[in-house]
């Protein structure tokens, strides 16, 4: 089997007396789409930054596609961070054709892919536009595609989608979702959870410097209790026996909630329900997300902050 | 390698297409066209200027048309020389003149003599049937396509007073009765053309009793008693000061008479004179006279530390701003996830070197080509500066000492860019280095004159200070200790500051916040862990 893309362990990084990163561990495998999770300020961009060699860590080892630093593996990597900036003169063609030279790619090559990509993207009447001339969503978009142009095998993305407007922000989805059917592993980073949800295979959760959750979405799901909802006029006292069902708790006068265990059926309960002839009104049997589990390793005063 | 080249041209590229750039590539050859041609172009399009003289008694009128004349006759000698050296065969004429008729004079050497503004040329060229007679003796070497020559505009002619005035009517009436004219109010005729009347000279009837004489009881004779100059416009002073010389002329001629003292012989005494060479104990054998080249050899080296201040303090900010642009917009970011700050750096110093260079290029070869199509035989000037220019080690010793005086402030203010968040931040932090900096330009007017003293040799071995103070001495032949010890000296700290501001840029082009202070900064210089 091939190597992962990325293992982090127990990297470390302090800024004078203030630790930034307390210990992460992590693997991102080849071809996931890996999301990085957590509030502002968790140390997300300088755990990026240290998988990068931007910044070199303070302690902890790091494997990037294979190698012990990323600046031997440069130009099979692609970065956006969280900051965006380009260079105000230049035009939108050569700014992308420039980063994708930078990665090695000839100049005849890095200009043809940058009109390919613009052309795909839907940017190729701005092609010849001056970067200052644009709105601040293309500009985005322009890096984006600076950041894929010469076609990477990983791809990180700080915050890709901060500062986009909904229209963009499928843009950008479905740009992550090309990526991914090519092979390409991918991170990104957000704080915008339903992405999360929808994109990624795995996931870490950072919060205070620390990887609070490491693993697929499923597992994050079952880090929390299985619920339903049910709104009922009668007493649902008796779904007590139903294997699975571990607790139920009155939330308001018809309004129940029902713990389940991991492997509690939920469709077992809703049977159960008809057999006692209990009058439903409503039955919600939501799969936890990602905000709630968030909640719950981070606790609400931490998650406010990011969800808000 | 590669990625440094490719930082490079792109830095080169954004800088080139800029308007500042192309302003300063323009400008510049303007500015210097401007200042070589302004007094020409002055002369060009002042207009004829009349004036009148209100002189009842006949006392000076003489003498002031005579010199009006010698002053258009000097001009067409002029004129005429240029013409001969443009349209001429060989530029020159060759001095055996083939016309057994014309008065044995070589305009060749009239014109030489006119470069020493030598009144014995211009009477000779005069009497000897002035511009007339030159032309007859040049036809044969003209070249087939010449113009026909063009005599040079008047620049003063004498218009007679308007006839309403009346010359006798006594100084004081006539000045008054002139008012309007003077004031441009009403324009004055003399023949088919009009004038605005520029001046004009009164001169009081009883003057040669006030004549002012050495050795006499000082005394200020009244404005009634003098001879009265009126014109309004007071910046332009050629009339009046050949008008006086014209009229102290004639006054001396009469004094030479009353004395009995015979004016050709004091002439003849006057133009007497001791032979005196400047020579120059540096030069070889034969070759010591001090010539005008010689003497602009010890200043132009002043231009060009002017120049390179300039364009190295100019070139320097352009890399200063561009790094503070970068790191704002957090570019650098991306740059440093697909190259090293190593790579970054040099990309950037050359590529904006590229950018000065051809900026600072166009300057120079504007300079030489301005001098170069100025560069007649009368334009003894421009052909000496020229000579200078391009014949001495200054041209390449100003790239030498360009490159790496560049390079020096270049990295130092790529180190402060890169710890700067800012351009206001840089600003502050650029105040004490302005101070520094500021200091070879106000001592670029001393050192020419003790260019081997104690003051410039110290300098010279302050490494920021080299280029200019080096630059400075280039004409006086330095000794080779200072000339090679401080380029050596001067080499090895622009590798150490480049080494130096290597380590502060890769900390510091990723930072944000503070800019830091003085003992964080040595912390990362000393440390090994910084990002390589």
């Amino acid at each position: 089997m091939e190597e992962p893309a990325l293992v982090l362990e127990d990297l470390r990084k302090t800024f004078g007396s203030f630790t930034a990163v307390h210990g992460v561990s992590l693997t991102v495998p080849r071809g996931s789409v890996y999301g990085f999770l957590g509030p502002n300020g968790a140390g997300k961009t300088t755990t990026i930054r240290m998988a990068l060699s931007i910044y070199q860590p303070t302690s902890g080892s790091i494997r990037i596609l294979g190698k012990s630093s990323a600046l031997e593996v440069r130009n099979r990597i692609g970065y956006l961070p969280e900051e965006r900036g380009l260079y105000k003169k230049m035009r939108a063609r050569d700014i992308i054709a420039y980063f994708a030279s930078l990665k090695g790619m000839t100049a005849a090559a890095a200009r043809q892919r940058a009109d390919e990509l613009l052309e795909r993207y839907g940017l190729a009447e701005f092609a010849s536009y001056r970067c200052e001339a644009l709105s601040k969503g293309m500009g985005q978009k322009v890096q984006v595609l600076a950041t894929i142009a010469h076609a990477p095998e990983f791809v990180i993305l700080d915050e890709p989608f901060s500062g986009l407007d909904p229209v963009n922000q499928q843009v950008l989805e479905d740009l992550i979702d090309d990526l991914r059917r090519e092979g390409t592993t991918i991170i990104f980073s957000t704080h915008i959870m339903e992405h999360a949800e929808r994109l990624c295979d795995r996931l870490v959760l950072i919060a205070k410097g620390r990887a609070v959750f490491d693993g697929t979405l499923a597992e994050a799901r079952r880090l929390i209790p299985r619920r339903i909802l049910l709104r009922t006029s009668g007493g649902p006292e008796r779904l007590r026996e139903v294997p699975g069902v571990v607790g139920i708790e009155r939330l308001a006068d018809d309004q129940f909630e029902l713990t389940l265990t991991e492997d509690g059926e939920p469709d077992a309960v809703l049977a159960a329900c008809f057999q006692n002839g209990l009058p439903l009104l409503a039955f919600d049997r939501s799969e936890p997300t990602l905000r709630d589990v968030f909640l719950r390793l981070v606790g609400p005063e931490e998650a406010a902050e990011v969800l808000a | 390698m590669r990625n440094a080249w490719l930082v490079a041209r792109r830095e080169f590229t954004e800088n080139v297409h800029t308007k500042g750039f192309w302003l300063g590539v323009v400008t510049t050859p303007l500015l210097l066209l401007l200042a070589v041609n302004a007094q020409r172009w002055l002369d060009s399009s002042t207009p004829t200027r009349a004036f009148v003289v209100v002189d009842p008694q006949g006392l000076y009128v003489e003498a002031i048309d005579a010199a009006i004349e010698r002053l258009h006759q000097r001009e067409v000698l002029r004129a005429f020389g240029e013409y001969v050296s443009k349209h001429a065969v060989g530029g020159q004429v060759p001095s055996a003149v083939d016309l057994e008729d014309t008065p044995a004079v070589d305009v060749d050497k009239l014109i030489e003599q006119y470069s020493d503004a030598n009144p014995a040329a211009v009477d000779a060229f005069v009497t000897k049937g002035g511009v007339t007679m030159a032309l007859a003796m040049i036809k044969g070497q003209l070249k087939p396509d010449a113009p026909a020559f063009e005599e040079p505009r008047r620049s003063f002619v004498r218009v007679q007073l308007p006839a309403e005035i009346d010359a006798e009517a006594g100084t004081a009436e006539v000045a008054e009765a002139l008012r309007p004219w003077l004031r441009g109010d009403r324009p004055i005729s003399s023949g088919e053309q009009e004038y605005e009347l520029f001046a004009a000279v009164v001169v009081p009837p009883g003057v040669v009793e006030h004549v002012i004489r050495p050795g006499g009881i000082p005394s200020q004779p009244s404005t009634e008693q003098s001879v009265q100059f009126w014109a309004a416009n007071l910046a332009d002073t050629d009339l009046a000061s050949e008008v006086e010389r014209a009229m102290n002329d004639a006054q001396q001629r009469a004094e030479f008479a009353r004395l009995d003292v015979d004016e050709a012989t004091v002439r003849a005494a006057q133009g007497t004179s001791v032979p005196l060479v400047k020579l120059n104990p540096t030069k070889a054998a034969g070759r010591e006279q001090v010539s005008m080249a010689d003497q602009i050899r010890q200043w132009a080296p002043a231009g060009f530390v002017y120049l390179l201040w300039i364009s190295i303090f100019a070139i320097a900010s352009m890399l200063l701003n561009n790094t503070i642009e970068e790191k704002s917009n957090r570019l650098v970011e991306v740059l440093l996830s697909s190259i090293t700050p190593w790579e970054l750096m040099t990309g950037k110093l050359a590529g904006i070197a590229g950018a000065g260079l051809t900026m600072v290029g166009s300057w120079l070869l504007a300079l030489v080509g301005v001098l170069w199509w100025q560069a007649g035989p009368q334009a003894e000037f421009a052909r000496s500066l020229l000579e200078v220019v391009t014949g001495s080690g200054l041209l390449p010793a100003f790239v030498i000492y360009f490159l790496l005086g560049y390079l020096l402030y270049g990295s130092i203010f790529l180190a402060l860019g890169s710890i700067c968040n800012t351009l206001k931040e840089a600003q502050n932090m650029m105040q004490p280095v302005m101070l520094v900096m500021i200091v070879p330009l106000l001592t670029m007017v001393f050192i020419p004159k003790d260019p081997n003293g104690t003051l410039a040799r110290v300098m010279s071995w302050i490494p920021l200070y080299t280029p200019f103070v080096m630059m400075n001495r280039a004409a006086a032949s330095p000794p080779a200790i200072d000339l090679y010890g401080t380029s050596i000296l001067l080499a090895l700290s622009v590798v150490f500051t480049l080494w130096l501001a290597g380590r502060i840029f890769s900390v510091g082009i990723l930072r944000t916040g503070q800019p830091p202070r003085l003992v964080e900064l040595f912390r990362w210089l000393t440390r090994t862990d910084a990002a390589a």
